[in-house]
């Protein structure tokens, strides 16, 4: 695989039939199906708003809601990713294609999820009638998050074939992660208490570069500097020239692997 | 058949490797990784050679047969064709579209119905939405799926799983079909579809590579057949020929060590073939099934009745039975030149395994032993019963 973009090009079918696959597959016998993209979020608003009103947490909700919704995108992309060869070792081991093609569907199902998720949310921040920010980030955190998703699931997903240890790992590395990342709190909460170093540090962080880029644009969250968002951007991309590269050197021996 | 020039070739391998490393332990954990890496100073010994120093081409519109034993690097040969492994050493090129039908419906997933799994093969294989909708039905019929094909198909019989693979795989039409043991699949009458399919495959002009341990059959549909004997190309040509050259490579390997032949030479049995119920040629029958041997004998002078003579022992040289000519009363006046001689065993209800004949050319009064051949012949047999024990006997239970 040469010219992977050519390749994908003339691929575009078969990434648009695993994307369904992958789709039905996770709602397969459920009766409302793909409904349960904009339920889970639904009731995920309902029950926080419910609970944190009765315990009386000086929490924001929209701050809270949003944070996790957009960390659940990443964090089912990356649950996923495991599978994402093994899962489909009969397809690896049976037929030739780009093999690149199984984790960018992964990740593309997951993107048709994040979006009714997305859309449930937006609805929420309407009805709170908050305030709109620059919304020029959102192009930008949503692009960079799909780069993010995609550089982490090549990673996982190749190394997960040749180390069954990966899984355990992820998740330890998953529930450390979540803290470091402005899911439950805002950047604020680190840039008022901590010296100038530590903000640069914690927007290595790519998460906190996303998380942060939603909030301004959505809910009008303080801006954060311009270069301490570029960072945490750059480094998604970053991930997922990694990925790329990862995945290029671990893809030949897939099928002996399997 | 001319042998192809490697330039026309559609498939050309050229002095291809596939090592494979072998793992102690079927899955890898970061410590045994570890473990190798510090111990990497004799690199190549944890690595097993499936192939080496395979160079063949095939021509456009030809069939080629493969044949070897279990574990003679025929499937990782179509694996590697297929794109589904990559060689260690050399190369392979090939041209045009390639379909495998490696493992039917392999690629099928239990939760979709037939006609995504349909849809999605197609895909696969880089067939367009539109180009798979126009093949579509032809697919469906061939296949005999009628409303089944909207049912998940893990609520499929075996055979229409099968079915419904075999038939994705010859009607989108690849350039290019690598057909792994097919032919051991499906009922009698899916069997011959399949044939009819491969014989009007070969009239298009199609290119295809078939592996079969039913070796009648890939004998009569190849131009030429490969033989691969422990990842080495053995011989490749003529079908009769390098079949011959298997079985008898073969037969010496299977026999080894317990192989006798002796005796007086006046009289000799040249060649022993073994058939189903069917006359299809063969090593491998089922329990319970017929077994008959084709001898082929030369007399070199007249020999007033002779007496032909056979035992089958298991792979542990324990007789199971023999007999004689003599003995079943089957009286032959002379014979003197070259002839033939049949020997039908109606029913062999032995247990599943590898099984040695011996056969013998004697005077009648046994003083005379003018050709045996000890173990010298092996057949496998196939069993679904369970039972304890060589053979099985007709039993029933009443209370």
């Amino acid at each position: 695989m040469n010219f992977w973009p050519h390749e994908l090009v003339k691929r575009r079918e078969l990434i648009w039939i695993l994307i369904q696959r992958n789709l039905k597959i996770r709602y397969k016998s459920s009766v409302l199906g793909v409904f349960w993209s904009l339920l889970g979020p639904l009731f995920l608003i309902l029950i926080y708003s419910v609970f944190l009103g009765l315990i009386r947490v000086p929490i924001h909700l929209p701050t809270l809601v949003s944070g996790i919704i957009v960390w659940q995108f990443l964090a089912m992309c990356l649950g996923d990713s495991l599978q994402s060869i093994l899962g489909n070792a009969n397809l690896v081991t049976k037929a030739s294609f780009p093999r690149v093609i199984l984790p960018l569907s992964m990740v593309g199902a997951n993107v048709v999820n994040f979006v009714l998720s997305f859309v449930v949310l937006i609805a929420y921040l309407v009805w709170e009638g908050g305030a709109v920010g620059a919304l020029g980030w959102l192009p930008a955190v949503f692009v960079s998050q799909i780069a993010l998703c995609l550089g982490l699931t090549l990673v996982i997903g190749s190394v997960n074939v040749f180390f069954r240890d990966t899984e355990h790992v992820l998740s330890v590395v998953m529930l450390a992660w979540f803290f470091m990342s402005p899911v439950i709190y805002e950047p604020d909460m680190v840039m008022d208490s901590f010296p100038e170093w530590v903000h640069w540090l914690f927007f290595m962080n790519p998460m906190s570069g996303v998380l942060t880029g939603y909030r301004m644009a959505l809910l009008g969250s303080e801006p954060v500097a311009p270069e301490l968002m570029g960072v945490s951007l750059a480094v998604c991309w970053l991930l997922l020239g990694v990925g790329l590269l990862v995945f290029r050197a671990s893809e030949p021996r897939f099928g002996d692997e399997l | 058949m001319s042998t192809p020039q490697p330039e026309n070739g559609v498939i050309v391998v050229d002095n291809m490797s596939k090592a494979f490393r072998l793992h102690r332990s079927g899955t890898r954990t970061v410590k045994s990784a570890v473990v190798d890496l510090v111990k990497r100073r004799g690199a190549g010994k944890n690595t097993f050679w499936a192939l080496k120093d395979v160079s063949f081409s095939v021509g456009r519109g030809e069939t080629l047969g493969i044949v070897g034993a279990n574990g003679a690097g025929k499937s990782t040969l179509l694996s590697l064709l297929a794109g589904t492994k990559t060689p260690t050493k050399g190369a392979i090129r090939t041209r045009g579209t390639i379909s495998s039908l490696l493992e039917l419906g392999a690629g099928f997933h239990p939760d979709l119905t037939g006609r995504e799994n349909v849809y999605l093969a197609g895909a696969i294989m880089g067939l367009s939405r539109r180009q798979m909708r126009d093949r579509f039905d032809a697919i469906v019929d061939f296949a005999g799926m009628g409303d089944f094909i909207d049912q998940p198909v893990k609520h499929y019989s075996s055979g229409m799983y099968v079915r419904l693979g075999f038939a994705v795989s010859v009607e989108v039409d690849p350039d290019i079909l690598l057909i792994d043991e097919v032919l051991a699949v499906g009922d009698d009458n899916f069997q011959k579809k399949c044939l009819a399919k491969i014989e009007a495959f070969r009239n298009l002009g199609k290119t295809m590579l078939i592996i079969s341990h039913d070796l009648g059959t890939i004998q009569s549909i190849s131009d030429r057949i490969l033989f691969l004997d422990e990842g080495k190309v053995a011989g490749i040509g003529d079908p009769h020929e390098t079949i011959g050259g298997y079985r008898a490579l073969s037969r010496a390997r299977q026999t080894r060590g317990h192989e006798r032949e002796w005796g007086t030479g006046e009289a000799r049995i040249d060649d022993v073939v073994f058939e189903d119920a069917e006359g299809r040629v063969t090593d491998t029958f089922a329990s319970g099934g017929a077994v008959r041997c084709r001898l082929r004998y030369h007399a070199r002078k007249r020999i007033e009745n002779p007496v032909f003579g056979f035992s089958l022992c298991g792979a542990d040289t324990r007789l199971i039975f023999g007999s004689n000519t003599q003995v079943e009363g089957f009286t032959i006046d002379a014979i003197d030149g070259k002839g033939e001689l049949v020997l039908t065993l109606g029913n062999v209800p032995v247990a599943a395994g590898n099984y040695l004949f011996s056969f013998s050319l004697h005077s009648a009064d046994h003083r005379e032993n003018y050709h045996r051949l000890d173990h010298a012949f092996s057949i496998t047999v196939l069993s679904d019963a369970r039972f304890e024990g060589v053979c099985r006997i007709p039993c029933s239970w009443e209370m």
